[in-house]
């Protein structure tokens, strides 16, 4: 016996939850393209499995910008208020398997030494919906990094798109409960997600080879069409590097928390001057050590989803499964 | 096409001392078509030239990683090699060290949100005109479709480019306007790829980067998304060649080249001029006219 | 200059000029030498040139609660740097079309060429600004980008 919803009766609840003041993110169509953006009307969102997405679902736990702290210059002294803690529920729908899974990636980092409130806060307060994959294309390599297409981790509810205007529900944890129960109405049909992507290559071994390769000429040789923006990192569910600002005037301003990049040159610039990745193939090195290699060692999970987001949005067609490819092809398999 | 211009990147190799050939080759996901680095004559059969050969190369000219490769023979299309004109008339290369392999182009097609090669040209290509490339070394294929641009034949230049896309915008009210770029604007997470992949963006630390003081927020709010792409437009005005590069890498989708076409307009409307078309030329910005345009001023 | 006058809840509109050291700044100045009042909406930040004034200065302006700026130096010919403002002046050319383009609205920027003896000038033209930007309301689309960033 499965439960089953109607696309109707998804958004009524999602209309529900709107009008109990809970903030709701689903995908939304701008001509072709597709993001995960805040909704006011669930009627706004578009409700089916997407395999490209314009941005992953982490802005909604990890804003691209947030303020930390406000400061206030009074007379001789200066007055710190902080920041809000983060207290409307949120609901997440239509995240892909892989966007999701990033979350319990992303927990042992921001909850490691030092507690992120921003983080830990919005990641109590949200109930990630995701819908199970009907399709993949050649830049998924989910199954390479132990997911695949109707991978629970990180959701709380993962629904099949049944094709007829309803979706079989799979409730997974409570805050899944919370949202479906009473809403879904018994049913026989069972939902089905698309075959795992195929990949010939094994992160594993790809990650001895980094382990043994520090100084290989190969890092510069593979990455020299990379032009050192941050689109791979901005759109990738794990990255998580963060830069923190001073915004404002003498008088008043905030300290914010945005978004960073390792394969911007400025990231690791010194003051004097010197940089100790000054060339991309050494910021490439360090993207993949990290997602591969040291994130791993230290968390037990690769920095990876293997959603693709970084390849489909480069625009010098580079990213992690090129990457990966060409150093399994160049290191691995060439025995280098 | 393709073995023209592989044969003559061999003979390069052969007698001009080329230490590296970039060029457009299958290098991404699924064959997707990248910047390949040739360093070899043996390896010039990786270069490709199709309509989906959509970056502009010439960005690569003015890396530390690149240049150390040696000397450089770089494929271009029509509008790319506008960009090299521009970098050596700023003096960002030395035109004599370097090959120009132009290719002549009949339109690129444009990309889909999953990366993917669309049926349809750039909105750029649509109404382009620069199909033979000029101010290039070698010339690489035949059209019928027109001739090369040069100084003298350079007021059809900007209309390369979707005009009609900004007409209809420049149609709405300032509002309206005001409210496509914030809408537009707030998908922006400053990853600076339109920088980045910029060829006339070379600055070694953009202003976006300085931080003593700061001159722009570098957040990734509305505030900061206006300044910032406000900016990024202006410092290319009167050097834009028009590329498309910025839009084409943007993640977020959005019209970057709509901003720079402004100003390619306005510099060819007020003051004649069209960037990248002049060997040669004193940057617009720099020089000035007493009788320029003050019909603004009070 | 006058002392404002005005209800408490009137709209008073913050009016940023950027002026050049050599001829609108004295300009200004011999406004106020003659006794000439012009409203004190506007707050004027002195510049060397008006070559040296960046457009991101304007788009600072906004972002920090500016209704209207206005940009102002020497006559043509009259540069104290010999063509600063001609260099400003193609720049200002081409900056307004982009800004038209980005929909901030044009009738908040001004450009003028005030020299040092145009006091009458200075007052004139800030009292139209403050009168028309008044009549505007406060650059409520700028504030609203920054009051949600």
């Amino acid at each position: 016996m499965s439960q089953i919803i109607t696309l109707e009766q998804l958004k009524s609840a999602l209309d529900e939850k709107l009008s109990q003041g809970c903030r709701v993110a689903a995908p939304v169509l701008d001509g072709e393209f597709a993001s995960f953006k805040e909704i006011t009307k669930a009627d706004q969102g578009s409700y089916e499995p997407r395999v490209a997405m314009q941005n992953s679902i982490k802005e909604f736990f990890f804003p691209k910008h947030e303020t930390l702290f406000t400061f206030v210059r009074q007379g001789q002294d200066v007055v710190l208020t902080d920041a809000p803690d983060f207290e409307v529920d949120q609901i997440v729908v239509g995240a892909r398997p892989c966007d999701a899974a990033a979350l319990p990636v992303l927990d042992p980092l921001f909850g490691w030494d030092y507690q992120d409130r921003f983080f830990q806060q919005r990641r109590a307060k949200t109930t990630v919906v995701s819908f199970a994959c009907v399709k993949s294309d050649a830049h998924c390599f989910c199954t390479a990094v132990g997911g695949s297409p109707e991978n629970t981790s990180g959701s709380d509810a993962l629904l099949f798109d049944l094709g007829d205007g309803s979706f079989e529900v799979r409730v997974l944890t409570d805050k899944g409960k919370a949202l479906f129960e009473g809403k879904t109405t018994d049913s026989d049909k069972t939902g089905q997600s698309c075959d795992a992507p195929t990949v010939d290559f094994e992160v594993d071994k790809i990650a001895d080879w980094i382990r043994a390769n520090f100084a290989s000429p190969l890092w510069e040789k593979i990455s020299l069409r990379c032009v050192g923006c941050g689109a791979c990192a901005f759109v990738c569910p794990t990255c998580h590097c963060f830069d923190m600002v001073d915004e404002g005037s003498y008088n008043k301003g905030k300290k914010v928390k945005n978004w960073d990049s390792c394969q911007e040159a400025m990231f690791t610039l010194h003051a004097s001057g010197h940089n100790p990745r000054g060339t991309q193939g050494k910021r490439q090195r360090q993207r993949l050590s990290h997602k591969f290699v040291t994130y791993p060692d230290k968390f037990k999970f690769y920095l990876c989803t293997g959603c693709g987001s970084c390849s489909r949005s480069c625009g010098q067609m580079f990213g992690v499964r090129p990457t990966l490819e060409a150093l399994d092809k160049e290191g691995v398999k060439a025995g280098q | 096409m393709e073995n023209e211009l592989r044969n003559a990147i061999r003979e390069l190799f052969a007698n001009q001392g080329v230490g590296v050939a970039i060029g457009y080759g299958r290098v991404g996901v699924d064959g997707a078509v990248g910047a390949v680095f040739v360093t070899s004559p043996d390896d010039v059969d990786q270069l490709v030239w199709n309509n989906e050969c959509r970056q502009n190369l010439a960005v690569h000219l003015t890396r530390p990683e690149v240049k150390a490769l040696g000397k450089i023979a770089i494929v271009c299309k029509p509008c790319d090699a506008r960009a090299v004109v521009v970098l050596a008339n700023e003096a960002q290369i030395k035109r004599e060290d370097l090959v120009v392999v132009g290719v002549v182009c009949e339109g690129i097609r444009n990309v889909k949100p999953d990366g993917s090669t669309s049926d349809k040209d750039y909105p750029k290509c649509e109404t382009c005109v620069q199909h033979v490339p000029a101010n290039v070394d070698v010339v690489i294929g035949e059209t019928s479709k027109g001739e090369a641009l040069d100084a003298k034949n350079a007021e059809v230049a900007t209309t390369a480019g979707h005009q009609a896309k900004l007409a209809k915008l420049r149609a709405m009210s300032a509002e309206e306007r005001f409210q496509y770029w914030r809408d537009e604007f707030s998908r922006c997470v400053r990853c600076y790829a339109c920088r980045q992949s910029c060829p006339l963006c070379y600055c070694n630390r953009c202003v976006a980067d300085k931080n003593r003081p700061a001159r722009i927020d570098t957040s990734a709010s509305l505030k900061g998304n206006f300044a910032w792409n406000i900016l990024r437009a202006f410092h290319l005005a009167g050097r834009c060649v028009g590329c498309g590069a910025c839009a084409s890498a943007c993640p977020a989708g959005i019209e970057l080249d709509l901003l720079n076409l402004t100003l390619a307009n306005a510099a060819k409307e007020h003051f004649g001029f069209v960037a990248g078309t002049e060997v040669g030329a004193a940057p617009l910005i720099g020089t000035y006219d007493r009788d320029d345009k003050e019909e603004f001023i009070r | 200059m006058s002392t404002e006058t005005k209800a408490p809840d009137a709209f008073e509109p913050k009016i940023v000029a950027f002026v050049c050291n050599w001829c609108t700044y004295l300009g200004a100045d011999l406004a106020g030498t003659n006794r000439l009042e012009y409203p004190a909406n506007v707050r004027i930040i002195r510049l060397p040139c008006t070559g040296r004034i960046d457009f991101n200065l304007i788009v600072k302006a906004f972002e920090i609660g500016a209704d209207a700026v206005l940009v102002s130096g020497c006559h043509p010919g009259d540069c104290h740097y010999t063509a600063g403002n001609f260099h400003a002046r193609r720049r200002w050319k081409l900056f307004r079309e982009l800004l038209d383009t980005v929909g901030v609205d044009l009738n908040r920027v001004y450009f003028s060429w005030i020299s040092a003896a145009e006091g009458a000038k200075f007052q004139s033209l800030v009292t139209e600004i403050v009168e028309k930007t008044k009549a505007m309301g406060p650059y409520q689309e700028y504030k609203s980008i920054v009051a949600e960033s």
